[in-house]
């Protein structure tokens, strides 16, 4: 009975942290595309302001 | 031979840059004997357990003092410019890498020569300078292959310090295992030990040969 | 100023290009859909389908996500090194981004096979952790990765990390069989309790088919992550470039 415990944690554990790693990886994958977003208008204004 | 020519000329260079640093060759010589030290108090050493724990004290403390000595040199340069001007120089940078190994395998060596006989007054054991000075020289060739190469690489990085053990380290299991094994199968004998000797002289060819061959991936600008 | 122009110009084309056409690529829909359902069947067929072992009980089906997991996370530092090793050959920053991507899995991938084997070594050998040449090359493979990860972080963007990033991965491939070999020869000293590691002689058919379609699983979600970081990766590296022309 006491293995089913640990396969219980052990299952858990892995999921747990697979699907906060997933949502980690998504965060970034956010934080980059709005970052980019950001960095591609000033490149669009300082163009602007250049010509 | 200009390669060797070279790899002198830039030896010779730090030698000299180094001699007029003497602090340094103290305070690195003073560090591995309190490693020593603390290694005493740590394991409360008898008579029964000595020849099991020796070998691990002196390691210990000789793979810490490697890792302050290593990179001084190249970090030093980096810090006054002179890399630059060096990897300017039509220098093979095997030459480089070759002369700067040389440099803190001399250097670790004059730490290591003088904390031998007190590590073998401290800990009463045996010195067995003739077959312990193959292991030595070995051990630290290793040490000194791999960490020559990384000490270049973290002192390009703020935190050098930090980042040449934890690089270093994983590295060099295999240098470490073998020469504490090989140190204590000279102080109790142990029949069907595995060929250690053989393993560091693997380990050292193989990497001193990758090392030669990527440092100036390295160095490069 | 008209050279500046166009050279903004090119930039500008470059950029516009993987930010917005991939907002949904077709691989990775494709591989999370495929992975999502490989999950379902294993885990159908870990709990359910897999006979429970005589001697481990039901401890034993953490192996079928330990094993999958350790063997990934270890062949991810081949695809580290071979990442670095086409970088230092062609010089292209593409390549880089795989080695990074690379690493970071493993670096996941190897902390589940640490954990889960740390909770089946408690259930079968009675101890948390054990000497083992496996366990202990496993742990020092884990530690080069947070090395390779930690230079590149400290080294940043740039092409000397790159080159550092390769050296290191060739240098920690290599090194790995002599590790093993090392700690192999120093434990055959020491004799533990013998470790029935890899003492499965007869696996029965469901089990070798559960361990199977475990394995695909974790290759398909690996495929995932890896396509989602290189992008991540090539999209940093995108944002970087272009503050950098603005600055």
């Amino acid at each position: 009975m006491q293995g089913l415990t640990y396969l219980v944690v052990a299952y858990v554990i892995v999921w747990v942290g697979l699907l906060a790693y997933l949502g980690v990886v998504m965060l970034r994958i956010r934080g980059v595309r709005t970052e980019l977003a950001a960095v591609k208008e000033l490149v669009r204004e300082q163009q602007e302001k250049r010509s | 031979m200009i390669f060797f020519e070279q790899v002198i000329a830039i030896l010779w260079k730090d030698i000299r840059y180094e001699l007029r640093s003497k602090q340094m060759w103290a305070g690195m010589g003073l560090f591995a004997l309190l490693v020593l030290v603390i290694f005493n108090f740590a394991f409360d050493l008898r008579v029964d357990n000595r020849a099991a724990v020796a070998p691990g004290a002196l390691w210990v403390s000789f793979v810490f003092a490697s890792m302050l000595g290593l990179g001084r040199t190249i970090a030093a340069e980096r810090e006054k410019g002179s890399m630059d001007r060096l990897l300017l120089c039509p220098v093979d940078r095997k030459a480089i890498y070759l002369a700067k190994l040389l440099g803190n395998m001399l250097f670790i060596g004059v730490v290591e020569i003088v904390a031998l006989p007190i590590f073998a007054a401290l800990f009463n054991v045996p010195l067995l300078l003739g077959p312990l000075l193959p292991i030595v020289l070995l051990g630290t060739l290793g040490i000194a292959a791999v960490g020559t190469l990384f000490s270049a690489m973290a002192a390009a990085t703020r935190a050098r310090e930090l980042l040449l053990p934890i690089l270093v380290f994983p590295l060099i299991v295999p240098i470490v295992i073998a020469a504490v094994r090989a140190t204590g199968t000279l102080m109790v004998p142990v029949s069907n030990e595995p060929p250690w000797l053989g393993l560091m002289v693997a380990f050292d060819v193989i990497f001193l040969s990758i090392s030669m061959l990527t440092f100036q991936y390295i160095v490069e600008e | 100023m008209a050279l500046a122009r166009q050279d903004t110009n090119v930039k500008r084309r470059d950029a516009s290009g993987p930010g917005q056409a991939e907002r949904f690529p077709i691989v990775s829909m494709v591989l999370l859909a495929l992975t999502f359902i490989g999950m379902m069947i294993s885990i159908w067929m870990i709990f359910l389908y897999a006979p429970t072992d005589a001697i481990e009980g039901d401890a034993q089906r953490i192996f079928y996500f330990h094993l999958p997991s350790a063997i990934i996370g270890m062949l991810s530092l081949g695809i580290v090194a071979l990442g670095g090793i086409v970088y230092l050959w062609k010089k292209d920053e593409r390549w880089d981004w795989v080695a990074r991507a690379a690493a970071e899995l493993g670096t996941v991938f190897l902390t589940f096979a640490l954990i889960t084997g740390s909770i089946w070594g408690r259930t079968t050998w009675g101890t948390w952790w054990t000497w083992d040449a496996r366990l202990t090359t496993t742990l020092i493979l884990w530690f080069i990765y947070i090395g390779y990860l930690m230079l590149r972080s400290y080294m940043g963007r740039t092409p000397a990390s790159a080159r550092a990033g390769a050296v290191l991965a060739i240098i920690g491939l290599i090194d790995v069989p002599i590790i093993y070999e090392s700690v192999n020869w120093w434990r055959t000293l020491h004799p533990q309790a013998v470790l029935p590691l890899g003492s499965s002689p007869q696996l029965p058919l469901e089990m070798l088919l559960t361990l199977v379609v475990a394995f695909i699983t974790f290759t398909l979600l690996f495929s995932f992550l890896m396509v989602q970081l290189y992008q991540l990766e090539k999209m940093q590296t995108l944002a970087q470039q272009l503050r950098a022309s603005v600055e």
